[in-house]
């Protein structure tokens, strides 16, 4: 007996209600485009950060003043540059509060910096699980976030603050465990509103490096040089910025067509294994095209990450005019129409890519890959997006090792057909798994039982299923013979021998004389001497004189 | 991850002893009686299998599940104990598949329960388990190839499982300190050796069987630190049944695998077609393929296996033209492979057919999570994203530079793609001196040549809009021509000539220019110049692009007769048609000064007065293709001296042309050109002197 998945072609008449079924339109989670990596601002209001700082000759300023002002520089940056990115804002004291929830719209932040109230006490923890939720909630597990911490350093006193947060971080149970590390790949970034020699003199900077070393690592404490004012901390800032939203520029090549571009978000460096080589990777500048593959080839690689690849016009001093995407200001909308009107690689590419159903292949550094590909929103706007592979040889097993990939043209005959109707890819695994070869597992009985009852059927249809008898009689003998399972041959042998005796009238003399030639086989083969236990010996069917006989073809 | 973990190299050493032949004590009936057939007949007695098969067994099992998930870099090596130790393979990929290890377990075939059992031993396995893991496996040696002064960081861990049958306890610890010892002995032998690695980890894990009924002489104990190099645990369990799953439970732990459950999933029975049920078949794979679940702390808690997450069958199944944006693919194994639906559901996998996989919700919107898919007979578990379902709102490309332009040559491009596509070039090639060809740089090679001269916009080109130059354009770009290609390309070239003696129409693009375009002769002209460009672009590859080059120069020129012929011709006709011609003339001159400027628009829709503006404000948008010729005009004539005897072509269209010639009466135009450009206005020179230089502009004055 055989199954049939009831929705495929196995069966004629499943046919028609398989396609109806099709034209069902589900959504499927990806088509929400995600290609962002998100910004959370956690904002320290307590009492303390309403120090004031003194700044000779001018009026006074508190830190919350000089912490406004390095984010509004950050907002700022990111308004022009990462017109893509989402950012949030959460405040917190002892308690938190989302102030603005995950948005594109700079200007809301920027209003939501200037409405802010003062509160009571730092306590850090709470506001760190507040994260937790807010990021997961919106991005789920698996989209890498950017938490930007802003706080002068006091880090609350009692129950709560840090330090006391920190002595009892071995001792959670499951459900109110720390939330560092983020339970999302992250980067925490701390900026102190409070210069060096200020946090030392304390153990702040001590706590605050723990908070990084238990995000295993990933993030950095960025604190003010010199004395506290706005110009130190916009040079503060300014290193934030180099270091986490500076842009991604690089080069589109594909022969001599090129383009420049940005890739949003900046791709980042990857280990591929700690130990061996623990230097991260990090992709070239030049994005140069190899080749080009079909989409059913490619097959929905796994990726690590995906990434715009936006056309940028650059002048001649090399910096960026602009993406060409359209903006209120009036000046820039000139330059991006004639942007526009300019013929750029990247759109013939992108056309091309999406008529044709291909993905061309993009090398992103030594033994690094990536594709690039035409890709679609609901709304029927599409766009060139780069996923990247992981680094190696031989990111997907079915096309093989990336250097081996070739030119058709080299090829003695063309691999896709003249009629463009076959393809060298998938490459086919020199051995075949488990699942596709047979394999012979008798760990439940039932195994066991199904493998002895296809031989008892075909034994009954002798000599028309000669073949198939035989076949499935040497499987079960060469695993018998591999488990050490001789009894099993003994056994199977007297059912065949009573088989013979049942055998109706009507039945094919021939039957007989198989049914007891391969009794007697299994009988030897149980013995386990090797004359006849060689596992890869076959029995094969008795020669007969009967005329018509399928056992000839042997 | 690391790849030199505990996991690369495990050594199986199970016990070949006489007591290994007794029974496990667990019945399997194998003689299973159809019901219509058995009126009088007694079933078979049921058989059992030994320690040693069930061993065997549940160890295959083992090795089967890791190399269908890790089909590579995860090895085994097989030893069986008895009076010595028998190595079954090693370490090297070849040896590597359960079709090997089986054959080699039948040659050795069950244990001798006639044997005398004092001269069998464990411990002749376990030791030969520590030789052998301070051999270096191919991986090994590769990496440290590579990693040249930073060997040192290549690991060398190991596995050993052991299945015995101990006698108590204090045996147990015996078998413990045994391998300890090996292990610090083979340690020194290995630190002077070049081709032996010290083994920095080892994992023992020793797992007493015997037969189900009786009691159990040995207790269990979890995962002890005998030493910085070497860990224990010992498992104690009743054979049959209980052996394979707790080997199910081991490889799922030593390969940090999860187990997923695909419910629902619709078949029909052979027998039954119009009945049909829903099947539950379970799958292993790698943990990460839950990473979602795990963190989103779906709480799967630790040490725990029993746990499956179950995703529901999905009916609409995705074709695979679509790209989904998948994070993770992970081999799967089923853990009942030979289970009808298990076998359903693969073979309709291996059948190159992807099922999409939702998480099972009580209320709310699908959720599609994974996918089922197979890859050249290997099947895969996707990950597909499904954190955030809002649409965003991505910029389209059609905003951005570039986008406001409409004639790209997107099918073009497509053809240029289907020629670039890459095949696997599996068996090695070497260049003329002996060095191995990479086919990558082979292919961005190609690449690199055929964009040597690649316009992107259909107004940017003439060639490219003639199917008459496709058999040049298609070979030129090749790194090297057959005599048949040199052959087409002459055809291609001599059938433009023919085409410009026909006076055919070109495609010229007019987009951009006003009026009725460059003249005939003009667009010829530009044709001509970019072919040339083509294939000088190509002339460095071999010594054949460069005799395409030469009798493309050859034909483009005008053979001497037929220029000596017009400027006669000129001088005859100059004064019959003066003045009639240049009236016409002047009004068609008129007509395209305006528009140059702008003015004389009224006929025309506002479309093409937005493309004026193209010309005007991109730089680097095509020229008007009327502007070309006037810079290269000084080059051409001496190109034309340096040309040497006339092709026979030209000798026999030149013949063809006379003969033609007289039968109609040639226009006086082209008969009064000089290089296919007639000069307008020449009674006005002739009247004014020098003033009516440019173009005309005199004759408004």
């Amino acid at each position: 007996m055989k199954l049939y998945l009831r929705t495929g072609e196995g069966l004629p008449e499943a046919d028609g209600k398989a396609k109806e079924q099709l034209s069902v339109c589900i959504l499927i989670g990806n088509t929400g485009i995600i290609f962002i990596m998100p910004t959370v601002v956690v904002m320290d209001v307590s009492l303390s950060m309403t120090r004031p700082v003194s700044i000779e000759g001018s009026e006074e300023y508190q830190r919350k003043h000089l912490a406004a002002h390095g984010l509004t520089m950050l907002f700022e940056h990111m308004a022009t540059n990462y017109k893509l990115e989402f950012t949030a804002l959460v405040v917190f004291s002892s308690l938190w509060e989302l102030m603005v929830p995950f948005t594109r719209d700079y200007n809301t932040l920027q209003e939501a910096l200037s409405n802010m109230d003062d509160y009571d006490k730092t306590c850090l923890e709470s506001a760190l699980v507040g994260v937790c939720n807010i990021v997961q909630q919106e991005w789920g597990g698996a989209i890498p976030c950017q938490v930007v911490l802003v706080t002068d350093g006091c880090l609350g006193i009692g129950r709560g603050s840090l330090r006391h947060s920190l002595a009892t971080q071995n001792q959670r149970s499951e459900s109110n465990r720390f939330p560092l590390p983020f339970p999302f790949p992250s980067k925490l970034y701390i900026m102190c509103m409070a210069n060096l020699e200020e946090l030392q003199s304390t153990d702040s900077l001590e706590c605050l490096e723990r908070l990084i070393d238990l995000n295993n690592g990933e993030g950095q404490i960025f604190t003010i040089d010199g004395p506290l004012c706005l110009k130190n901390v916009q040079s503060m800032f300014g290193k934030l910025i180099d270091l986490a939203y500076t842009p991604f520029h690089a080069v589109l090549k594909c022969g001599h067509l090129t383009a420049d571009v940005q890739v949003f978000p900046r791709p980042e460096p990857f280990v591929v294994d700690e130990e061996i080589d623990p230097i991260p990777k990090v992709i070239n500048t030049d994005l140069e095209i190899v080749g080009f593959i079909d989409i059913a080839d490619i097959s929905s690689p796994p990726v690590l990450s995906r990434h715009l690849v936006l056309p940028i016009a650059l002048n001649k001093e090399g910096d960026e005019v602009g993406t060409g995407i359209t903006d209120d200001n009036e000046d820039e909308n000139s330059a991006n129409q004639i942007a526009g009107k300019i013929p750029n690689f990247c759109v013939l590419l992108h056309g091309s890519l999406k008529v044709e159903g291909m993905v061309a292949i993009v090398q992103l550094g030594p033994e690094w890959h990536g594709m690039l590909y035409s890709q679609a929103d609901s709304k029927k706007k599409s766009n060139l997006m780069m996923s990247l592979f992981e680094p190696g040889p031989e990111p997907l097993p079915w096309l093989g090792k990336m250097a081996q990939l070739g030119p058709i043209s080299d090829a003695k005959e063309n691999p896709y057909g003249e009629d463009d109707n076959k393809s060298p890819f998938p490459l086919q695994p020199k051995n075949k798994r488990s699942y596709a070869q047979n394999v012979t597992v008798w760990i439940k009985p039932s195994g066991l039982q199904t493998d002895v009852q296809k031989i008892l059927r075909n034994a009954r249809k002798l000599p028309e299923k000669t073949q198939t008898f035989y076949k499935e009689l040497n499987r079960l003998r060469k695993a018998a013979l591999a488990f050490g399972f001789l009894d099993l041959l003994k056994g199977v042998a007297d059912m065949l021998e009573r088989e013979c005796t049942l055998l109706p009238e009507t039945a094919h003399p021939d039957a007989a004389f198989q049914l007891t030639h391969a009794a007697q086989q299994l009988k030897l083969a149980s013995t386990g001497t090797s004359e006849y236990a060689a596992y890869d010996q076959n029995i094969t069917p008795l020669h007969t004189d009967f005329s018509g006989s399928s056992t000839e073809r042997i | 991850m690391k790849i030199f973990s505990e996991s690369h190299k495990t050594v199986f050493v199970v016990d070949h002893c006489p007591y290994m032949a007794e029974s496990c004590r667990q019945h399997v009936e194998f003689d299973m009686l159809v019901k219509n057939r058995t009126q009088g007949i007694i079933p078979l007695a049921p058989i059992s299998k030994s320690l040693w098969t069930c061993s065997v067994e549940s160890s295959m099992e083992y090795c089967r599940i890791m190399y269908d998930i890790f089909p590579f870099k995860k090895l085994v090596n097989f030893i069986v104990s008895d009076s010595g130790a028998h190595v079954l393979n090693s370490w090297t990929q070849e040896d590597q598949n359960l079709q090997e290890l089986m054959a080699a377990l039948a040659a050795v075939g069950p244990p001798n329960p006639r044997a005398d059992p004092e001269c069998c031993s464990i411990l002749h396995g376990l030791v030969a388990a520590v030789e052998t893991l301070c051999k270096i496996t191919e991986y090994q040696h590769e990496a440290r190839t590579l990693l040249m002064e930073n060997a040192e960081r290549v690991g060398n861990r190991g596995r050993i499982i052991c299945i015995t049958n101990a006698k108590s306890d204090s045996h147990v610890r015996m078998l413990e300190d045994c391998v300890q010892e090996t292990i610090h002995e083979h340690n020194k032998l290995a630190a002077n050796s070049d081709h032996l690695m010290q083994i920095q980890k080892c994992e023992l894990v020793l797992i007493h069987t015997y037969p189900v009924g009786e009691d159990s002489l040995v207790s269990d104990r979890s995962k002890k630190e005998l030493s910085p190099v070497l860990t224990s645990e010992v498992h104690s369990v009743r054979a049959g049944r209980h052996l394979a799953t707790k080997l199910n439970i081991l490889v799922q732990q030593h390969f940090d695998l999860a187990s997923t459950t695909i419910t629902n999933i619709p078949m029909k029975e052979e027998q039954h077609a119009n009945t049909s049920a829903n099947y539950d078949v379970e799958l292993l794979h790698h943990k990460d393929a839950h990473v979602d679940f795990l963190k989103s702390g779906g709480g799967s808690r630790e040490g725990s296996f029993k746990e499956t997450i179950t995703l529901k069958w999905c009916t609409p199944r995705t074709n695979n033209i679509e790209l989904h944006y998948c994070t993770g693919a992970y081999r799967i194994s089923p853990v009942d492979v030979n289970s009808r639906p298990s076998s359903c559901l693969t073979n309709f996998l291996l059948n190159g057919r992807s099922v999409l996989l939702e998480q099972p919700r009580k209320s709310g919107s699908k959720v599609i999570s994974h996918m089922l898919s197979s890859h050249g007979g290997e099947i895969f578990l996707h990950v597909l994203s499904s954190s955030r379902s809002i649409l965003e709102d991505p910029p389209s490309i059609s905003e951005g530079c570039g986008g406001r332009v409409t004639d790209y040559r997107i099918t073009d491009f497509g053809e240029f793609m289907r020629e670039n596509r890459l095949t696997p070039f599996l068996d090695p090639r070497y260049k003329i001196d002996g060095s191995l060809e990479v086919p990558l740089e082979r292919a961005k090679d190609q690449l690199e040549k055929h964009t040597r001269y690649w316009p992107m916009i259909i107004s940017q080109t003439t060639i490219f809009n003639m199917q008459a130059v496709v058999p040049l354009a298609s070979v030129i770009v090749k790194e090297s021509l057959t005599e048949e290609d040199v052959l087409n390309c002459q055809k291609t070239i001599y059938n433009l000539v023919d085409m410009e003696r026909k006076n055919d129409p070109l495609p010229i693009s007019t987009v951009g220019t006003r009026g009725k375009g460059p003249k005939r002769d003009e667009q010829y002209r530009i044709m001509w110049n970019e072919l040339e460009t083509l294939v000088r672009a190509h002339i460095n590859n071999s010594e054949k692009h460069q005799r395409v080059l030469e009798c493309l120069m050859a034909c483009r020129s005008k053979p001497p007769e037929e220029e000596e012929r017009k400027k006669r011709g000129r001088k005859r006709e100059d004064k019959e048609d003066k003045s009639e011609k240049a009236v016409k003339d002047y009004e068609q001159e008129k007509s395209w000064q305006d528009s140059e400027r702008l003015k004389g628009i009224l006929e025309r829709g506002k479309e093409e007065l937005a493309e004026a503006e193209i010309i005007k404000d991109s730089p680097d948008s095509p020229e008007p293709p009327n502007k070309k010729p006037l810079v290269e005009m000084d080059e051409t004539p001496q190109v034309e001296k340096s040309k040497g005897p006339v092709s026979l072509l030209s000798l026999w269209s030149n013949r063809i042309n006379t003969a033609n010639s007289r039968k109609h009466q040639e226009f006086a135009g082209r008969l009064n050109s000089v290089n296919n450009r007639a000069e307008l206005y020449q009674h006005l020179k002739e009247e004014n002197g020098m003033e009516t230089t440019e173009n005309g502009k005199a004759s408004r004055q």
